[in-house]
C-alpha cells in the first residue's frame, strides 16, 4: 500500500539517518580520545625535566636552559642553569601564588598570579602554557575535519571549536596528529574571525620514560599585536605556514630529558628550596 | 573729499566735548579692562601649561618614529644601534628656541619590597639636565632628590611608597623585562620620595639614574628612549616642535612632539578656557554698540537743522551717512587710543609684579602643587588686542548705521524747521 | 508746592515726551542687564560643567567607600551590602531626590584582559547600566556598538585604545581574568589573595573618552557578572553619587555621614576624592571671580554711558522748568522719580530678554566650535556646547546691581540739574 511503502521509505531514512548520527558520535568519540591523548602526552602526577628554549625575536635572541620539577597540577618549580647572568633564577607556583627568586639582588619577590597569562621570559610561551594540565577536552567540541596525507605522512586533523561557555579567546584550533603513533604534528591558534594567531609545530618524536613524546616544541607568532605593521619589517603573512628557518618570531622548546611519574617531596616547593 | 570728511567728522565730535568724552571713556575704559583680561588670561594659560609639563612631561619630546605612544623598550632613539647621546643632547640645546634638553629613558617594571610589590613606570634620567627642565625635584617630601653620589638610588612618589611599605633608605629591587630579553633585575635604595598631588605619579612612577636604568634594562650607554625638552617660550611649542624635527631629521630619524600632543587634556582645556575671552569681546562689543548709538542719536538730533541746512545746500543723503560714518568712527578710534593709553600701565603692572590672589582661599591653589600660585602674572597677548580692536571697528561701522540712516532721510524742509 | 506724587507723575509723563529717545535708552540699560545675566548664566554654567565632566570621569560629586580605601587603593575594602541599601535609600529620599541625579554602585578591581592577539593590565569596573548612565561619561562616549543593557547578563565595553592594543572589535571574545577577593578577616599571609578567577567576555561596545588613561585601561561590565567573578555577592567597592549642583556637594556628604555614623566608611566630596580635579576647579573659580567683576565693570560702564548721557543732555529742559518756578529740590525729585521709572522700565525689559536668552542657552547651549576654527583640537574631553546656569540668587543681584548702578549713577545729574544756573541752563546751543 502507498502510505506503507512511504513510512518504509521513512522508517530507512530514519534508520540511515540515526546510523549517521551514530557513526558520527562514533567518530566524535574516537577524535576526543586521541585529542585527549594528545593533550595528556605530557601529564603526570610528578614530572623532572630539563628544558632548553630559544626564543627568537627581531631584536634578540636567548637561548635559556632549565629545570623543571612539577607535582601535580598546582606545585612547580623552575630553575634557570645558563645563561650565566641569569643562573640561578627560580620560579616557584604553589596554588595561586608565584614567587621569583632573584640571585643577583638575593631577593624573593612576590608576583601578581596574573603574570600566568603573560608571555614568560619575553617567549612566545605564557606560564600558564607550560604549567596548566590542558583542558581541551572540556572546553571544546571536536571534530574530525581531515583524513590523509600530507607531507607523505598520513595524519589526521581535528578541529577543535570552543563551547559557548569555555574560557578561551580563540575562534577555533586544528589539531594534526599522525595516524600511525597518534603523535602531534601541527597545532593551530585562530581567533574568530578565522585568523592564524599562533602554530604550535611538534617535532623530534622520542620514546622518553617510557612514553613515545615530541621533544621538539616550536610556537610561531604569526602577528604582532599592538605593533604597527612595517615597522618591525618583518611580520609574517597571515595565515601562511613559514618553514622553521624562516620564522622571524618563534619560540622553541627542547626536552632534553624528562622523567614522569617520579617521586618529588613537597618540601621541594618551597620558598627556603627556592633560594638554593 | 575723504579727507576732508574725516576732518570734518573729528572737528564735529569735539562740539560737544562732554558727551564725546563720556562716550569715550566708556568705551575706553571697556577696552582697557578687555586688554587686561587677555593679558591676565594668557598668563595663566602660560603657567598652567607650565605647571601642566614642568614636572615630568616637558615641553617637547624627541623620540624615534615608532615610540610613541606605545613606548616599546627597544625602539631607541638611533634605532638597535643608539646615538651620540651628548651630542644629539648638545645639537637640541643649541636651538635658539631651546632653554635645556635632557636625556631620557624609560621602562616600565615590578618594584619589589619585602612583602609587597606593585608595577610601576621606571624613568632614567641625568640629575642635573633633568632638574633644568622640570621641577620635580621642589616636590620632595622625604628624603632628597637623585644625586650622583648614588648612583643605585631611586626616588618613588609617596603613595607608592605607602603601597609597598618603604620609607627612605629601605631596599628595593626592581624587576623588568630587559631589552636583550632577560629579566632584568637588581637592588636598589630609597632615596627620597615626592609628592605631586597627581595620582598617576605618586602611585606608579619611580625615577632612578639613567645610567643604572640603561644597566637594568641591558641598554648600551648610546640607547636612550627620549630627549626632554623646556623652551624659551611655551606658547611656540608647536612650531619648535615642527622646525626641530625638520632639523633633526637630517642625520636621525625622529620624531618630535609638543605637549598639545602629549597631553591633549591639557591642550584642551587652554582651549576651552578661551571661552571666557569671546564672552567677554561680546559684552564689549555691546557696550560700545550701547555707547556709539547713543552718542550719535543725540548728535544727529540736536544737529537737525544743521543737517538740513546742510542738505538744502546740496549735500546728498549719501554723504551725510559718510559724514556720520565717519563720526562714529573717529569716536571708535579716539577710544581705542584712550584705551589703550590707559591699559598699557596696567598691563606693565601685570607683567611685571603679577596679580595677588592669595590672600583669600584661592592662595591654597598653590599647595598642592600641580597648578598655579597665587601670584598671577599677565603675558601679551597681542592677537587678542588686535581682534578686539578690529572687532570695535566693525562694531562701531555698523552701530553708526542706524544714526546715520535717519539723519539720511531728513527732509531738508522738515529739519529746517526744528528749533 | 508741589506734592512729591505730582512730581513724579510730571517725571513720568516726562519720558513719554519722547517715547523714541526712551525706549531706545531703556533698552540700552536692559540690554546691560541682559548682557549680566547671559555671561553670568555662561560663565556658572560652563564652570559647573567643567566639574561634571570631571567627577563624571571619576567618582561623582561624592562617594562612600570602605573606609581606608582612598589611601590604599585595596580590592578587599568593600562595603557591605546594608551600607549599600541604606545609602541608595537615603539618596533616593523625598529630603534629596532633586538633588541628587545618579546613585551608581560599582565594583573596582585590576586585572588583566586577554585577547586572541595580545593581553593587557585593566581597571575593571562592575556597574549597573542604568544607575551608571546617570552618573558617568563613559555611557556617552560609545563610538562602535552599544553600551551595557539594562537586562545584559554578561558583556563588557572597553576603550578605544584597548580596543586596538587587543586588537578587537564588537562581538570579539575576550578573557578577563582576576583575583578573587580574600574574605575580610583571613589575612593573607602574602599578597596571594584569593584564588584567579576568569571569565569569558564578549565586547559589546567600543567607547572613546579622549582622556587616554582611561581609553587604554577601563573596561565596565555588568555588576553581578563582575560580583560572581570576585566572589562576593553582594558587596561592591563605592558608591558613585552625581548631582544637579556642584554647590550641595559638601552638604550631601555631611548628610550622608550623619546617616552613615559609626559605619566603617569614608564619604567623600569630590574635592577630597579627586584633589587634582579640585586645584584645577580652584582655579577656573579664580578665573570666573575675576571675569564676573569684570563683566560687572563693562556693564555698569554702559550703564553709567547711557544714563549720563540722557541726563546731561537735558539742562535746557532743566533750566526752563527752574525758570518756571521749579525748587531746585522738586527738580531733583522729578529727575530721580523719571530715573527710577526708566530704571523699571529697563529692568523689565532686560529681565525678559535675559531670562528668555538665558532659556535658549540653558537649554539648547552656545557651541564654541563656532568660534574655534579647525585647526584646534576638537574638545574630546570638555564638551564643547556650555549650557547657561543661573541661580535665583544670581538673577536678584544683577536686577540689584544694575538698579543700584542707574540710580546711584542719575543721583549727579540730578543733584546738578538741581543746581542749574539758569542763564547757562537756557541757552540754546
Amino acid at each position: 500500500m502507498r502510505w506503507q511503502k512511504g513510512s518504509v521509505a521513512i522508517c530507512l531514512g530514519l534508520t540511515w539517518l540515526s546510523l549517521g548520527q551514530v557513526s558520527q558520535a562514533a567518530d566524535d568519540q574516537r577524535a576526543r580520545e586521541i585529542v585527549d591523548r594528545v593533550a595528556r602526552l605530557f601529564a603526570s602526577q610528578s614530572s623532572i625535566a630539563t628544558v632548553e628554549m630559544q626564543i627568537t625575536k627581531e631584536d634578540w635572541q636567548r637561548k635559556i636552559s632549565m629545570q623543571f620539577w612539577s607535582l601535580g597540577e598546582s606545585n612547580i618549580l623552575i630553575r634557570i642553569r645558563r645563561p650565566q647572568e641569569d643562573a640561578g633564577t627560580a620560579i616557584l607556583k604553589v596554588g595561586s601564588k608565584i614567587w621569583y627568586y632573584l640571585p643577583k639582588a638575593n631577593r624573593t619577590v612576590n608576583m601578581p598570579a596574573s603574570m600566568m597569562m603573560t608571555s614568560w621570559m619575553g617567549s612566545h610561551f605564557t606560564l600558564n602554557d607550560l604549567v596548566k594540565e590542558s583542558r581541551l577536552t572540556n572546553d571544546y567540541v571536536i571534530a574530525t575535519s581531515f583524513e590523509g596525507q600530507r607531507d607523505g605522512v598520513a595524519v589526521s586533523e581535528y578541529t577543535l571549536t570552543p563551547k559557548p561557555a569555555a574560557v578561551v579567546v580563540w575562534g577555533k584550533i586544528t589539531l594534526e596528529i599522525r595516524q600511525a603513533d597518534l603523535m602531534p604534528v601541527r597545532q593551530r591558534y585562530y581567533d574568530e574571525d578565522g585568523k592564524l594567531v599562533r602554530e604550535l609545530t611538534f617535532s623530534e618524536y622520542k620514546t622518553v620514560s617510557g612514553r613515545l613524546i615530541p621533544t621538539r616544541l616550536v610556537m610561531q607568532s604569526m602577528d604582532k599585536a599592538g605593533k604597527k605593521a612595517g615597522a618591525s619589517g618583518g611580520v609574517l603573512a597571515q595565515g601562511v605556514m613559514r618553514p622553521l628557518d624562516q620564522a622571524v618570531e618563534q619560540t622553541t622548546i627542547t626536552y632534553e630529558d624528562i622523567a614522569f611519574d617520579v617521586p618529588i617531596s613537597e618540601g621541594t616547593f618551597s620558598l627556603e628550596n627556592l633560594k638554593q | 573729499m575723504s579727507g576732508r570728511l574725516l576732518w570734518l567728522a573729528w572737528r564735529n565730535l569735539w562740539r560737544n566735548p562732554r558727551r564725546t568724552l563720556i562716550a569715550m571713556a566708556a568705551i575706553g575704559l571697556g577696552y582697557a579692562m578687555l586688554l587686561f583680561v587677555a593679558c591676565l588670561m594668557a598668563g595663566l594659560r602660560q603657567q598652567m601649561i607650565e605647571s601642566g609639563t614642568g614636572l615630568v612631561l616637558s615641553d617637547v619630546e624627541v623620540h624615534a618614529p615608532s615610540y610613541y605612544p606605545d613606548r616599546p623598550t627597544d625602539q631607541t632613539l638611533g634605532g638597535r644601534n643608539g646615538t651620540e647621546v651628548s651630542a644629539l643632547v648638545a645639537a637640541i640645546a643649541a636651538d635658539p628656541r631651546v632653554q635645556a634638553a635632557s636625556p631620557r629613558v624609560y621602562g616600565y617594571g615590578l618594584v619589589s619590597a619585602t612583602h609587597q610589590s606593585a608595577g610601576a613606570q621606571l624613568l632614567g634620567v641625568v640629575s642635573d639636565q633633568e632638574q633644568k627642565i622640570t621641577v620635580l625635584q621642589t616636590r620632595m617630601v622625604k628624603g632628597s632628590y637623585l644625586t650622583g653620589r648614588m648612583p643605585k638610588g631611586i626616588v618613588m612618589g609617596d603613595k607608592l611608597a605607602t603601597t609597598i611599605g618603604v620609607e627612605v633608605g629601605s631596599e628595593i629591587v626592581l624587576l623588568t623585562p630587559a631589552a636583550d630579553g632577560s629579566t632584568g633585575n637588581d637592588l636598589y635604595t630609597v632615596a627620597g620620595m615626592f609628592h605631586t598631588g597627581l595620582d598617576v605619579m605618586d602611585r606608579g612612577l619611580v625615577l632612578m639614574s639613567l645610567a643604572s636604568l640603561q644597566e637594568l634594562l641591558r641598554l648600551p650607554p648610546g640607547r636612550i628612549h627620549e630627549v626632554g625638552i623646556k623652551l624659551h617660550d611655551i606658547a611656540a611649542a608647536t612650531t619648535a616642535a615642527a622646525a626641530l624635527e625638520a632639523q633633526l631629521n637630517k642625520t636621525l630619524p625622529v620624531r618630535v612632539r609638543a605637549w598639545p600632543e602629549l597631553a591633549p587634556e591639557l591642550a584642551d582645556y587652554v582651549q576651552f578656557n578661551r571661552r571666557v575671552t569671546f564672552i567677554l569681546f561680546f559684552i564689549f562689543f555691546l557696550l560700545a554698540v550701547m555707547g556709539i548709538v547713543n552718542t550719535m542719536l543725540m548728535a544727529i538730533i540736536e544737529r537737525t537743522r544743521e543737517l538740513g541746512m546742510l542738505m538744502a545746500v546740496g549735500m546728498r543723503p549719501v554723504q551725510v551717512v559718510g559724514l556720520i560714518v565717519a563720526e562714529a568712527a573717529s569716536l571708535a578710534g579716539a577710544s581705542l587710543v584712550l584705551g589703550a593709553a590707559l591699559g598699557t600701565p596696567l598691563l606693565w603692572y601685570l607683567q611685571v609684579h603679577g596679580l595677588n590672589m592669595g590672600g583669600d582661599h584661592r592662595g591654597a591653589v598653590s599647595l598642592a602643587g600641580v597648578v598655579v600660585g597665587p601670584l598671577w602674572y599677565g603675558r601679551q597677548d597681542f592677537t587678542a588686542y588686535t581682534q578686539a580692536a578690529l572687532g570695535l571697528a566693525v562694531t562701531a561701522l555698523v552701530s553708526a548705521l542706524y544714526p546715520a540712516l535717519r539723519a539720511a532721510r531728513f527732509r531738508p524742509t522738515e529739519a529746517l524747521r526744528k528749533v | 508746592m508741589m506734592g512729591v506724587l505730582l512730581l513724579v507723575k510730571i517725571g513720568w509723563r516726562n519720558l513719554w515726551r519722547n517715547p523714541r529717545g526712551t525706549l531706545l535708552t531703556a533698552l540700552a540699560l536692559g540690554l546691560g542687564l541682559t548682557m549680566l545675566l547671559i555671561s553670568l548664566g555662561l560663565l556658572d554654567g560652563s564652570h559647573e560643567q567643567m566639574v561634571g565632566n570631571g567627577v563624571r570621569f571619576g567618582s561623582g560629586h561624592v562617594v562612600i567607600q570602605a573606609q581606608g580605601y582612598q589611601d590604599t587603593g585595596s580590592p578587599e575594602l568593600l562595603l557591605p551590602a546594608p551600607i549599600v541599601s541604606t545609602t541608595g535609600e537615603f539618596l533616593h529620599s523625598e529630603a534629596l531626590k532633586h538633588v541628587v541625579r545618579g546613585v551608581s554602585p560599582r565594583l573596582l578591581a585590576s586585572g588583566l584582559l586577554s585577547s586572541a592577539a595580545n593581553a593587557s593590565g585593566v581597571s575593571m569596573m562592575g556597574v549597573i547600566p542604568k544607575e551608571e548612565r546617570a552618573v558617568s561619561l563613559i555611557p556617552q562616549r560609545i563610538v562602535e556598538g552599544n553600551y551595557l543593557n539594562d537586562d545584559q547578563q554578561s558583556g563588557v565595553v572597553i576603550g578605544a585604545e584597548l580596543a586596538r592594543n587587543l586588537a578587537v572589535k564588537i562581538g570579539s571574545k575576550v578573557v578577563f581574568m582576576t583575583q578573587a577577593v580574600q574574605p575580610r578577616g583571613t589575612k593573607a599571609t602574602d599578597a596571594g589573595g584569593g584564588e584567579m578567577q576568569s571569565t569569558l567576555l564578549r565586547v559589546t561596545g567600543i567607547f572613546r573618552t579622549g582622556v587616554q588613561a582611561i581609553d587604554a585601561h577601563v573596561i565596565q561590565l555588568p555588576l553581578p557578572e563582575a560580583q560572581a567573578l570576585l566572589g562576593v555577592t553582594d558587596r561592591v567597592t563605592q558608591v558613585a553619587v552625581l548631582l544637579e549642583r556642584e554647590g550641595d556637594s559638601l552638604m550631601v556628604a555631611r548628610a550622608l555621614r550623619k546617616q552613615l555614623t559609626g559605619a566603617p566608611v569614608e564619604v567623600l566630596p569630590w574635592r577630597e576624592s579627586m584633589p587634582p580635579l579640585a586645584q584645577l576647579f580652584l582655579l577656573d573659580e579664580a578665573f570666573n571671580y575675576v571675569m564676573n567683576g569684570v563683566v560687572l565693570a563693562m556693564v555698569g560702564l554702559g550703564i553709567l554711558n547711557t544714563i549720563l548721557m540722557r541726563v546731561l543732555e537735558r539742562r535746557y529742559e532743566f533750566g526752563l522748568c527752574s525758570a518756571l518756578g521749579l525748587r531746585p529740590v522738586q527738580l531733583a525729585v522729578m529727575i530721580i522719580g523719571e530715573s527710577l521709572a526708566l530704571t523699571a522700565i529697563s529692568l523689565a525689559l532686560g529681565l525678559v530678554l535675559g531670562l528668555s536668552a538665558q532659556h535658549y542657552f540653558a537649554t539648547a547651549g552656545l557651541d564654541l566650535r563656532w568660534f574655534f576654527h579647525s585647526s584646534l583640537p576638537t574638545a574630546l574631553v570638555f564638551d564643547p556646547i556650555i549650557y547657561s546656569r543661573l541661580s535665583l540668587t544670581r538673577i536678584a543681584s544683577s536686577v540689584g546691581i544694575v538698579f543700584l548702578t542707574a540710580t546711584v549713577i542719575s543721583f549727579y545729574p540730578a543733584l546738578k540739574a538741581a543746581r542749574t544756573k539758569l542763564p547757562g541752563a537756557l541757552k540754546v546751543f
